[in-house]
C-alpha cells in the first residue's frame, strides 16, 4: 500500500539522520528496512463496525506532515541515581552499542506497520535506559519539547535480572515558530528481565495542532512487573497502544489510563495484554471524560494463549460523557484459549449522576462547582492506581485545567 | 403438559435430530446460483413481477458484495461455495394446495415430523404450527380461533400471493434489505418457503404459534424467510425449531427474519437451532420495535459446523425496549459466533443482553456484540452481561462487544467474565455421590438456568437434552 509514499522521503534523507548521530551500521540497516518497509506496511488497524470506521487515519496528510530533517526537541532526563543509565537514545551508542542492539526491536517489531516503520526510519530523539541487575531506582524523569512539524522519538529501557525502575515520560509543545499541523511519533519498548519490576508513565499534553502516533510495548520474563500509566490530554487526534506480552510465567503488567478530550479531540486508544505463560495476571484500568465534540474510541485485549495455566485477566473501562454532542466508542475483547482462566471485562458509559449533582447543589454548591466535583471524583480510582505522587499531582493538575 | 415432557425425556434426543428420509423431491434446480435458477424459482412459484424483480436485484447485489472475512477472529467460510448449493429443492407435495392435515402428507415427510413431536405439539400447546421440508412449507394450520380474531399464520409463498399489499411494503425493504451483508442478498435472491404471521390491533395471542425448518437433503441450501408484523398493542410469541441430518457434503443456511414490533405491542421469538455438523448457519435477524414496543429473543445455538447469527433491534419509538437472552454450546469443530446487536434511535429505550456461551472438546463460541446509542435517544440505558464456561485447554471462547455511544445521557454496561467449571463444585457434588460426567452435566444445567426458564417448557426440555447428548458425547 504505498499509497502513502511521501517524495520527500528517501534513501538519503535516513543516511542523513543517521550519519549526524554517528550510528552503527546495523542501525542504519534497521532504519532503511523500515524505510523500505513502507511501501507494502498498512495503517494501524483501527475498529470498524458495519458502515463505519471507528477512526480515519487514512486523511493524515504525512507528505505535509513529515518533515525528518528539522526535527527538534528540547528535552529534560533526570535519574536520582546514577546507577541507572538514562541517556538520549541516539547518544548511547558508545557505551551501550551491545545492549541496544541486543534488544532493539525485540520487543515491538520495527515493521509492525506504516507507522511503526516511518518512526523508526526517522527518528532523531528518545531515551535509553538501562537498569543494571538489582538496581532499584524510584525516579527517572524525561521531560520533553516539541519544537518542530514532526518529532519521532524511539525509547529502549532494559531492566535487568531483579531491577526496579520508575519513568515518567511527559511530552508537550514548545513554542515552536511551526504554524499548522504537526505530527509526534512515540515508540516505547521495555524488555523486563526476570523478578524485574517497570513501571513507565507517560503524559501527553500536546496543543490541538498536534497528531500524535504512539506505540509503546513491553514484554516480561518470568515473575516481572511491567506497569503503565497511560495519560493522554492533548493532541487533536491521538492513537496510542499500550501492550504488554506476558512471556514469563508469574508476570504481572497494569494498564492504567486516563483521558480528557475537550473540542472536537478525537483519542483512540488501546489496551492489550498477551498471556503467553503460566500464573500470569493483567489489570487494565480505564477512566475518561468527554466534553463538547470530543471523541474516544477504546479498545481493549485480553489475549489468554493455549499454555497460560491460571490465568487472572481484568479489564475496566468508564467514560463520562459532559456533552451530548461527544461520542464514546468501545470495544473490550476477551479471546481466551485456555479453560483453567479467570478473565473479565466490563465497560460503562454514563453521564454525572443527576442525585449526584442534586446533593451538592442542596449543599448550596453551585452546578458548574458540583459537576467539576464529581468529574475529580470521577477519576480518583484510576488516581489511586498511579504509585507516584508526582505524576498523581501532574495527571490530576490537567484534569483541573480542563475543567470549566 | 407434564406428561408432555414426560413423553420428550423418553424420546431418543439424538435420533430424533439426526435420521435422515432418502429424498425425495418432486422438483430442483440445478447446483449454483444464476439469474436463471431465481427466474426458475420464482416462475415456479407463480409469483408476482415486483418479487421477480426483487430477486434479480438482491441477486445483483450478492454478486458484487464481497465474502465477509475481515472480521477479527470470524468463522472460516472458505468452504462455503455457493456453486455447490442446490438452493431450491421441492418437495413432492402439492404445496400451494396448503395441507393442513398430517395425516395428507407423503409418509415419509409426516415421519420426519411425528418423530420431531411437531403433530404432538400442535395438539397440547400451540395457536398454530407450520413445517418446513426442504425448501417449501408442508403443512399449516391455525387454530381456528385465532383466524376468527383476523391473525393470519401461513407460509411465506402464500402470503406473498393473498397478502401482497402487506408483504410488498414489508418484504426486505425497511427491516433486512439485501444490501444488509452477503448472505441477506443471497437469501433475498433465492428465498423459499418460511412463515408470515400477522397479528391485527390490539390483538392478543395468547399461545405461541409454531415453525419447524427440517433440512433433509445432501448439499442443499436452505433460505427460508419470516416476516412478522405485530399491530399496535398486540402481541404473539413466535417459536422456530431447525433441524438436520448429518452429511458428509456441507449445508448452507441463510434464512432471513423480519419483524415488525407495532406501537405498544409484544412480539417473543424463541429459537433453538440444531443444524448437523456440517451446516453452515449464516442468518439475518432483525426487528423494528415503534414507540413502546417490546421485542424479545430467545435463542440456543447449538448445532452447525460454524454460525454468525446477530439478531438486531431497531428501537425506533421512544420508550420502545429489547430483551436478547441467548445460549451458545459449541462442542468439537464447532465454530458459533453469535451475538446481539441493539440500535437505540429513541429516547427511553431499553435494551438487556444475556449470553451464555459454553465450549468443550475444541469448540469455539464468541460473543459479538454491537450497542448502538444515536445522538438524541436520551435516557437510554442498556446492559450487556456474557458468561462463558469452558471446559477443557482445546476449547475457546471469546468476547467482542462493541458500543457506539453518541448520547450522553445515558446508561450503559457492559459486563463479561470467562471462567473454567468449578473443581469445588465439582469436588461438593462428588462428596454427595454425584459421578464426575453428571456432577458436570448438573453445573451446566445450572449455568444455562436463566435461558431455560425463559422458554416455554417443551422447548426447555428439548435445550437442556441436547446440552446432555453434547455432554455425553465427549465425556464417555
Amino acid at each position: 500500500m504505498s499509497t502513502k509514499a511521501i517524495e520527500s522521503l528517501s534513501e538519503d534523507t535516513v543516511r542523513r539522520i543517521a550519519d549526524e548521530r554517528d550510528e552503527p551500521e546495523w542501525l542504519l540497516e534497521t532504519r532503511l528496512n523500515a524505510l523500505a518497509a513502507l511501501e507494502t506496511a498498512d495503517l494501524p488497524d483501527v475498529i470498524q463496525t458495519p458502515g463505519r470506521r471507528w477512526t480515519d487515519l487514512e486523511s493524515l496528510d504525512f507528505e505535509s506532515l513529515v518533515d525528518p530533517l528539522n526535527q527538534s526537541d528540547a528535552t529534560e532526563r533526570a535519574a536520582g541515581d546514577d546507577e541507572v543509565v538514562v541517556l538520549p537514545f541516539t547518544e548511547a551508542f558508545d557505551e551501550y552499542g551491545d545492549v541496544i542492539e541486543a534488544n532493539f526491536g525485540s520487543v515491538l517489531d520495527p515493521e509492525h506497520n506504516y507507522l511503526t516503520a516511518l518512526s523508526v526510519a526517522l527518528f532523531t530523539t528518545g531515551t535509553f535506559v538501562y537498569v543494571p541487575e538489582g538496581v532499584d531506582v524510584e525516579d527517572v524523569t524525561v521531560r520533553a519539547e516539541m519544537n518542530s512539524r514532526s518529532l519521532f522519538s524511539q525509547t529502549l529501557v532494559v531492566a535487568e535480572e531483579s531491577s526496579s525502575v520508575t519513568i515518567l515520560e511527559s511530552i508537550e509543545s514548545g513554542d515552536s515558530e511551526v504554524d499548522g499541523d504537526r505530527y509526534f511519533s512515540n515508540l516505547v519498548e521495555i524488555a523486563a528481565g526476570e523478578n524485574s519490576n517497570v513501571q513507565f508513565g507517560s503524559l501527553q499534553n500536546l496543543d490541538d495542532d498536534s497528531y500524535t502516533y504512539s506505540l509503546k510495548r513491553g514484554e516480561t520474563d518470568a515473575y516481572a512487573t511491567v506497569d503503565w500509566i497511560e495519560s493522554n490530554f492533548g493532541s487533536k487526534l491521538t492513537r496510542s497502544d499500550v501492550e504488554t506480552e506476558l512471556n514469563g510465567d508469574g508476570s504481572e503488567s497494569q494498564i492504567v489510563g486516563t483521558f480528557f478530550g475537550t473540542d472536537d479531540q478525537h483519542f483512540d486508544l488501546n489496551a492489550r495484554v498477551w498471556h503467553q505463560a503460566e500464573h500470569t495476571t493483567a489489570d487494565l484500568v480505564t477512566r475518561g471524560v468527554l466534553d463538547d465534540v470530543a471523541r474516544s474510541v477504546y479498545e481493549g485485549v485480553q489475549d489468554v494463549g493455549e499454555d497460560a495455566w491460571n490465568t487472572s485477566s481484568y479489564q475496566r473501562e468508564n467514560t463520562l460523557m459532559l456533552s451530548d454532542d461527544a461520542e464514546a466508542d468501545a470495544s473490550p475483547k476477551l479471546i481466551i484459549h485456555n479453560h483453567d482462566t479467570e478473565a473479565s471485562h466490563s465497560a460503562t458509559v454514563g453521564q454525572v449522576d443527576a442525585e449526584d449533582l442534586f446533593y451538592l447543589e442542596s449543599r448550596s454548591i453551585d452546578s458548574r462547582t458540583a459537576r467539576n466535583m464529581l468529574v475529580e471524583g470521577f477519576f480518583v480510582p484510576v488516581l489511586e492506581e498511579i504509585a507516584v505522587d508526582e505524576f498523581r499531582d501532574d495527571v490530576q493538575e490537567l484534569v483541573l485545567q480542563r475543567l470549566r | 403438559m407434564s406428561s408432555q415432557q414426560d413423553d420428550l425425556k423418553e424420546t431418543d434426543t439424538e435420533a430424533r435430530f439426526e435420521f435422515k428420509k432418502e429424498e425425495k423431491s418432486a422438483f430442483q434446480t440445478e447446483k449454483g446460483l444464476t439469474e436463471e435458477t431465481v427466474r426458475v424459482i420464482s416462475e415456479d412459484k407463480d409469483e408476482p413481477e415486483w418479487m421477480l424483480e426483487r430477486r434479480l436485484r438482491a441477486l445483483e447485489q450478492f454478486q458484487e458484495m464481497p465474502m465477509p472475512t475481515d472480521w477479527p477472529g470470524q468463522p472460516d467460510l472458505s468452504e462455503v461455495d455457493v456453486d455447490e448449493i442446490i438452493p431450491y429443492i421441492r418437495p413432492d407435495v402439492d404445496v400451494r394446495a396448503g395441507v393442513d392435515d398430517w395425516t395428507e402428507l407423503p409418509d415419509e415427510i409426516k415421519d420426519t415430523f411425528d418423530k420431531l413431536g411437531i403433530p404432538e405439539a400442535e395438539k397440547n400447546a400451540l395457536s398454530g404450527v407450520g413445517a418446513q421440508y426442504e425448501s417449501e412449507v408442508v403443512y399449516q394450520n391455525m387454530q381456528e380461533r385465532w383466524e376468527e380474531k383476523g391473525v393470519i399464520f401461513c407460509n411465506m409463498d402464500e402470503a406473498v400471493q393473498e397478502h401482497e399489499e402487506i408483504v410488498r411494503e414489508h418484504f426486505m425493504t425497511k427491516c433486512v434489505p439485501p444490501s444488509d451483508n452477503k448472505f441477506a442478498a443471497l437469501h433475498g435472491a433465492i428465498w423459499s418457503g418460511g412463515s408470515f404471521v400477522y397479528v391485527p390491533e390490539n390483538t392478543t395471542v395468547d399461545m405461541p404459534v409454531q415453525a419447524y425448518f427440517r433440512m433433509n437433503s445432501e448439499g442443499m441450501g436452505q433460505f427460508e424467510h419470516t416476516l412478522i408484523i405485530a399491530e399496535e398493542g398486540s402481541e404473539v410469541h413466535y417459536i422456530e425449531g431447525c433441524s438436520a441430518p448429518k452429511y458428509s457434503a456441507f449445508n448452507l443456511h441463510s434464512g432471513g427474519v423480519e419483524v415488525f414490533v407495532g406501537e405498544d405491542a409484544h412480539v417473543q421469538y424463541s429459537t433453538v437451532q440444531n443444524w448437523s455438523k456440517n451446516t453452515y448457519n449464516l442468518n439475518t435477524k432483525r426487528a423494528i420495535a415503534e414507540k413502546g414496543g417490546r421485542m424479545e429473543w430467545i435463542s440456543g445455538s447449538m448445532g452447525s459446523k460454524a454460525t454468525m447469527l446477530y439478531p438486531s433491534t431497531i428501537l425506533k419509538g421512544r420508550g420502545a425496549s429489547d430483551n436478547h437472552i441467548t445460549i451458545a454450546f459449541a462442542g468439537e469443530g464447532q465454530d458459533i459466533d453469535t451475538g446481539a446487536k441493539v440500535y437505540h434511535n429513541a429516547p427511553d429505550t431499553k435494551s438487556t443482553v444475556e449470553s451464555k456461551s459454553i465450549a468443550k472438546d475444541g469448540g469455539r463460541t464468541n460473543y459479538r456484540g454491537l450497542v448502538h446509542i444515536a445522538d438524541g435517544a436520551e435516557n437510554s440505558s442498556t446492559a450487556v452481561e456474557c458468561d462463558a464456561l469452558m471446559f477443557d485447554n482445546e476449547s475457546t471462547s471469546d468476547t467482542m462487544p462493541y458500543m457506539e455511544i453518541n448520547e450522553s445521557k445515558v446508561d450503559v454496561a457492559h459486563e463479561a467474565t470467562v471462567g473454567k467449571i468449578g473443581d469445588e463444585d465439582i469436588f461438593y457434588l462428588q462428596s454427595r455421590g454425584l459421578d464426575d460426567d453428571d456432577a458436570k452435566q448438573m453445573i451446566v444445567s445450572g449455568f444455562i438456568e436463566p435461558i431455560t426458564e425463559e422458554l416455554p417448557i417443551e422447548y426447555a426440555v428439548e435445550l437442556n437434552r441436547l446440552v446432555e447428548l453434547e455432554m455425553e458425547g465427549s465425556l464417555g
